[in-house]
């Protein structure tokens, strides 16, 4: 046997242990067979037969399951043995003493890379102390979220303040004299904006499916947002296109494609959304390890099997006036100012700084504001940028919108906030919460995918969107993974999820009396601490 | 026993609605039974009052009544309002007779759980909402000679209501708009047009005992309010409709998804063209090509010792006895790597698919 | 709730009638309140109708403030008239110590200034007096505007018209509309500010209900118009609403109730103006209402409005003869004041309407 020595890598560095019963265990094979991630297989061991002291070397071999020890494959905690185990013989135990981050950087001379979430945010998130706290009961009648009709909708696109909408009285009616910037009624949730690339083909799908059935069936005007990376072209010319927000980063990843598709679009794209920042990792650009650059992920990319770095800002924009110029005059052109073009920032200290500037902006052409916090999710970021970089969601939001509201300029650029967004469970809460603190709306990454099977968390549980062996087939390009996933399936269940969402924002809009979109009605809030209360003008109750 | 006549106001006095019914129950007290109230807007007149001798009917004729006249009114019980009454007329009814001659206000008959109320004009907003039937007592009728406001019937639960929209032609609905909002039972009879319905109910045909009942209902109800006159303009019975709840079996659910995705969405997905993808769906631990890895046999090192055959979880690896050669059968095989693991010789590799 | 009420009528009339109006609906409301504004004059004010009319309630301090700044700004005292104050005891009210109906030239610049000039001064001037009578803590300016008086007092309705002796008409006090409202806003601090109706530059206000997206209108309307202040009433939102409609962006009233009560989106794009009204219904989406709300108001064209929120929460009822027209809460009210009046005529309001009784007294009925 080889002697062991205390620089070496040892399962009690890694972040999980397995915890194997051979008891239990009838070998069936089935948790070797099932992880992705390579970091158990079967291993024959020997085993004394007799703890007698007179019965000398008298050992037998057999067959269990064993952990792997290496920085590469080593166990994320997925649970997939577990899953698969028919005789509860097998799980993946959480390592409190885990010395796994040292031990990759003094071995690796290379940064930490992690996918998924953050892990260092789960305490006390801000959203989960502000309660919807003022019921009408007595002086206005809450209304009833079964029987009831709600408005759900939200403006997307530039809006202008009513006495620059030139309209022209005449014969008792108002009309638009002038062209008027880009102007479409959404559902206050978009979906995205994940790459393809960063998921598998068959969650894009899925999303796809998903929102063009709930647009067409349930009436639920949804929209997606591509991500950067792509979009098939049977897509862009098909109607289905319309309910697609076509997302530009700093790599302007598949944009030819789109370029190239547009004689032949029958609908524009339901918006356009330039990526300037991401909340998980602010200051950095996108990054997609080469493990996931698929073949025909290099073909609409147009790029060959590497790790794909994204510069952390669009090379040439170096002011905001030179980004709305370039960027968002750009887009408006090359979709005839038909569609609105919409900016998405990680939340940061000088957001209002840039909200401010865009509100001003004397062409009009900014139609939307994403804002991102640090609790957001991604497909693959150094640890570094996810753990340490990025700025809550809450208070930025609060910011940006009180800041229009100084200007007297609130709604004119829609703010949507995300980051984290359903991190507790309670999805239509946090939405309904972040409306009534300023949002027009949301959108959402984590949790659709949580939705689809992601089984990760925020406490380090596996978390390897960046690693292409997701074991949900989401995160991944490996086709044998990649078939884990049904489509129809995930399809279903984000439907069905956003059914239940839209339910439950009308189970919070009926007793504050709402039918239409509480925006910024931060009068039905109320939170239990005193400094959320004076940091974000919300009633303090105890 | 003569008429109990009260005056409720002079000037800028006003009697409260406490100190007109104190009034009224020491009257009832003294045995009087048939009353004219001129009142000033004092609310809830005729609410839960009984004759002093059991089974005399009380009789009210009312001027200006304020809210919720008849409220709570019992059986026994005849009011008859001239002109027109503001909000809430006969609020939770439990069984009297009451007439207004002219309009009613918002949620006339709300709650009503019996006894009939008639309305020789309109009705107001969310009138009707919320009526009831419980089979002890009769079922409470709510009859309105012309239109109801919007909202009307709005989670009615029983009893019968009769929009009769007389001299109604020019209005798009004469339940008002979103009538029938979460309503489950009773049962609707209106006369003209109808538009915006919940979607919780459903128009039917009159049968022959609906026609029955409309004709000896309105006969009565339109002999209360004086316009027996229009009888026969009112029982040209192709002009009514009936509205019930719709039957919650009959709602009708919504498609899956993936029938959506099989007639709706790209034939070939919109990957069609850039993976080849059989859309089967994977175990977690599966054999063919779901596997991650695959053990791979090389004859150098074998010593043919059936340890790998004998240990396959899946019993997947063949032996070859004319060439004496080993492989694992896709169609089995689940890539678990137990074959690698006991092989003494490292016979065989796994290798990644 | 409020228990609100407006007349317009071709002879002018007295403020007893307002009275007589709410009384009967006083057990709709609290009793602890009630004002009224007067516009289109006649009696004693007859003669001054392009003036600017002063109405407030002020301590002897805020009176002599007030004279003051209307000194300072070259104004000059044309006429003053006096309540008769009917002091009897146990009255419930809270009386002020000087209530000033004062009618006054504009200042001698102003000789050749356009109505858009003068109108500006006034509203100046108004808002200067209510902040130093603010900062004094010494009274109230309700209205400074021709052809307007306006009177508003804590106490019950009853005994306000007996300490004013306004029970009883005369023809030294009239005018063709009147606006009234029973109670004093109880959501809030009890203020003379918050009681409805509301003036602002010939435009009068007053709801029944409760404005849910009152944050919302605050919020945006502080903004828009120096003339929107106070805010001590959720109701005065509307007010400034139907100001900023109809005479900053100048759209025809209709318009209104498309802010206020925007139709759903699913609507909207089945009609022929849905480019119009989806502009409207994003960019005035910070005015909408969402709670239950009956308005009423005047504009300065002497014609009534009546609008009511989208899901018809409250209760009005509009009856009418040859010369007089009255909105009020319930019909018990019109009733009493109107009783010959054909019935088959009144109208009660739906949840998509507005209804326009034009200065002839015809009636418009629009549907949104």
């Amino acid at each position: 046997m080889a002697a062991v020595k205390i620089n070496e890598l040892h399962k009690c560095d890694l972040p999980w242990i397995i915890e194997y019963d051979e008891s239990k265990c009838i070998q069936c094979g089935k948790c070797t067979a099932a992880c992705s991630f390579n970091a158990i297989k079967p291993a024959v061991v020997e085993r004394k037969k007799s703890n007698s002291i007179f019965e000398k070397n008298k050992c037998e071999k057999v067959l269990i399951i064993k952990q792997n020890i290496s920085l590469d494959n080593y166990c994320t905690g997925c649970g997939m043995c577990a899953n698969v185990c028919p005789n509860d013989a097998i799980k993946a135990v959480r390592n409190k003493d885990d010395k796994y981050s040292v031990a990759y950087r003094a071995k690796k001379a290379d940064s930490l890379k992690k996918g998924g979430r953050s892990n260092l945010n789960t305490e006390g998130r801000t959203l989960d102390k502000i309660k919807i706290g003022r019921i009408s009961q007595m002086t206005d009648p809450s209304l009833d979220a079964t029987r009831h009709t709600f408005e759900i909708k939200t403006p997307f696109g530039r809006v202008l303040s009513a006495d620059k909408l030139n309209f022209e009285v005449k014969n008792g009616k108002v009309t638009p004299t002038a062209t008027l910037p880009p102007n479409s009624w959404i559902y206050p949730v978009i979906f995205g904006d994940m790459s393809i690339g960063a998921v598998s083909w068959r969650m894009w799908e899925a999303m796809a499916i998903a929102t063009a059935y709930l647009n067409e069936v349930m009436g639920i005007p949804i929209r997606m947002c591509t991500g950067e990376g792509g979009i098939p072209t049977s897509l862009l010319k098909s109607r289905y296109v319309k309910y697609m927000i076509l997302q530009i980063a700093s790599g302007h990843f598949g944009w030819n494609r789109i370029i190239e598709a547009m004689p032949d679009m029958t609908d524009d794209p339901a918006g356009i959304l330039i990526k300037i920042g991401q909340g998980a990792k602010p200051g950095d650009g996108g990054l997609l390890m080469a493990s996931k650059v698929a073949r025909y992920v290099q073909e609409i990319r147009g790029v060959p099997k590497a790790d794909l770095l994204s510069p952390p800002t669009h090379q040439g924009l170096y002011s905001i006036e030179e980004s709305v110029q370039k960027m968002f005059l750009s887009m408006n052109a090359a979709f005839k100012f038909r569609v609105p073009v919409a900016i998405k920032v990680a939340a940061s200290a000088t957001s209002v700084s840039v909200y401010n500037n865009l509100l001003r902006d004397p062409y009009n052409i900014v139609g939307g504001f994403f804002l991102d916090g640090l609790a957001g999710g991604t497909g693959a970021a150094h640890e570094i940028s996810l753990n340490h970089t990025g700025h809550p969601i809450t208070s930025k939001l609060r910011d940006c919108y009180l800041a229009a509201v100084h200007q007297g300029r609130q709604g004119e650029i829609p703010l949507f906030a995300g980051g984290g967004l359903g991190q507790t469970g309670s999805f239509a809460a946090d939405v309904f919460k972040l409306i009534c603190l300023g949002a027009n709306g949301v959108f959402c990454g984590r949790t659709i995918l949580e939705i689809a099977g992601c089984i990760g968390n925020d406490i380090g549980k596996c978390n390897s969107c960046n690693t292409g062996k997701c074991p949900a087939g989401i995160a991944t390009q490996d086709k044998c993974l990649v078939s884990r996933l049904d489509v129809d399936t995930v399809a279903q269940n984000l439907v069905n999820y956003i059914l239940a969402t839209d339910f439950e924002l009308k189970k919070l809009m009926a007793p504050v009396g709402c039918s239409t979109l509480p925006i910024g009605r931060s009068d039905a809030l109320i939170t239990v601490d005193k400094h959320i209360s004076n940091r974000l003008e919300i009633q303090y109750a105890c | 026993m003569k008429v109990c006549k009260i005056k409720a106001y002079s000037d800028s006095e006003r009697m409260s609605t406490q100190a007109l019914f104190q009034l009224i129950y020491e009257k009832v007290q003294e045995g009087f039974c048939d009353f004219e109230i001129d009142a000033c807007g004092q609310h809830d007149i005729a609410c839960a009052l009984w004759a002093k001798k059991k089974n005399k009917k009380l009789n009210f004729k009312i001027k200006n009544p304020g809210q919720r006249v008849g409220a709570m009114a019992l059986n026994n019980t005849k009011i008859v309002v001239e002109g027109s009454a503001t909000s809430d007329v006969g609020w939770l009814n439990s069984g009297a007779e009451i007439v207004v001659l002219g309009n009613a206000g918002d949620t006339a008959s709300h709650c009503a759980a019996s006894g009939k109320i008639y309305i020789g004009g309109s009705v107001g907003t969310r009138s009707g909402a919320l009526m009831k039937y419980d089979p002890k007592f009769s079922a409470p009728e709510f009859w309105v000679l012309k239109n109801a406001g919007s909202f009307s019937f709005e989670f009615m639960g029983g009893g019968i209501g009769v929009i009769c929209g007389y001299d109604c032609d020019s209005l798009k609905s004469v339940l008002g708009n979103r009538s029938c909002v979460g309503m489950v039972g009773g049962v609707i009879y209106a006369r003209g047009n109808i538009e915006g319905l919940a979607s919780c109910v459903c128009i039917k045909k009159l049968e022959k005992e609906d026609k029955d009942f409309l004709l000896n209902g309105l006969k009565k109800f339109l002999k209360e309010i004086n316009k027996e006159k229009i009888l026969k303009e009112l029982t040209q019975f192709n002009d009514w409709k009936k509205i019930v709840p719709i039957d919650s079996k009959e709602k009708k659910k919504n498609i899956p998804v993936s029938e959506f995705r099989k007639n709706n969405w790209f034939r070939e997905g919109i990957f069609g063209d850039l993976v080849d993808d059989t859309a089967d769906v994977y175990a977690l631990a599966q054999s063919g090509a779901a596997r991650l890895r695959k053990p791979v046999w090389d004859s150098k090192n074998c010593v043919k010792c059936d340890i790998c055959l004998n240990n396959c979880p899946q019993k997947a690896i063949v032996k070859d006895e004319k060439t004496l050669s080993y492989c694992a059968a896709d169609e089995k095989c689940i890539g678990c790597a137990i074959c690698a693991a006991v092989c003494p010789k490292q016979v065989w590799q796994m290798k990644k698919k | 709730m409020c228990r609100i009420g407006a007349i317009k009528s071709k002879n002018k009339v007295h403020p007893s009638l307002a009275l007589k109006l709410m009384r009967s609906q006083q057990e709709g409301h609290d009793d602890s309140g009630f004002a009224f504004i007067m516009q289109d004059m006649g009696g004693l004010f007859e003669n001054y109708k392009d003036l600017p009319l002063l109405s407030m309630a002020a301590t002897t301090e805020g009176t002599r403030i007030t004279e003051d700044i209307l000194q300072g700004l070259g104004f000059s005292r044309v006429m003053q008239w006096s309540p008769d104050i009917n002091n009897k005891k146990n009255l419930k009210i809270e009386a002020m110590q000087n209530y000033i109906f004062e009618v006054v030239q504009y200042p001698r610049s102003y000789k050749h200034a356009t109505k858009e000039e003068k109108e500006e001064l006034l509203i100046d001037t108004a808002l200067k007096i209510r902040t130093a009578l603010e900062k004094t803590n010494s009274g109230y300016i309700y209205s400074f505007w021709p052809d307007t008086l306006t009177l508003k007092e804590i106490g019950s309705p009853k005994d306000i018209g007996t300490y004013f002796n306004l029970w009883e008409g005369n023809k030294d006090l009239v005018s063709s509309i009147i606006t009234a409202q029973c109670r004093q806003n109880t959501n809030y601090d009890i203020v003379r500010y918050a009681a409805h109706p509301f003036f602002l530059e010939g435009y009068c206000g007053l709801v029944n209900g409760e404005n849910t997206f009152y944050e919302k209108n605050k919020y945006y309307q502080m903004k828009l118009y120096k003339g929107y202040c106070g805010f001590e009433s959720d109701s005065q939102c509307l007010l400034y609403t139907l100001h900023y409609i109809h005479k900053i962006l100048k759209w025809p009233l209709q318009y209104f109730k498309h802010v206020i009560t925007p139709l759903e989106y699913d609507e909207i794009i089945k009609r022929k103006d849905k480019d119009t009204l989806l502009r409207i219904k994003a960019s005035l989406a910070n005015l909408e209402i969402n709670g239950p709300n009956t308005f009423l108001g005047v504009t300065p064209d002497k014609e009534l409005i009546c609008v009511c929120d989208s899901k018809k929460l409250r209760p009005v009822v509009i009856g009418k003869n040859d010369n007089m027209v009255i909105m009020t809460s319930e019909v018990i009210g019109i009733n009493d004041v109107m009783p010959d009046r054909n019935i088959s005529d009144d109208i009660y309001p739906s949840e998509n309407e507005l209804i326009i009784i034009k200065d002839d007294l015809s009636t418009q009925r629009w549907q949104q």
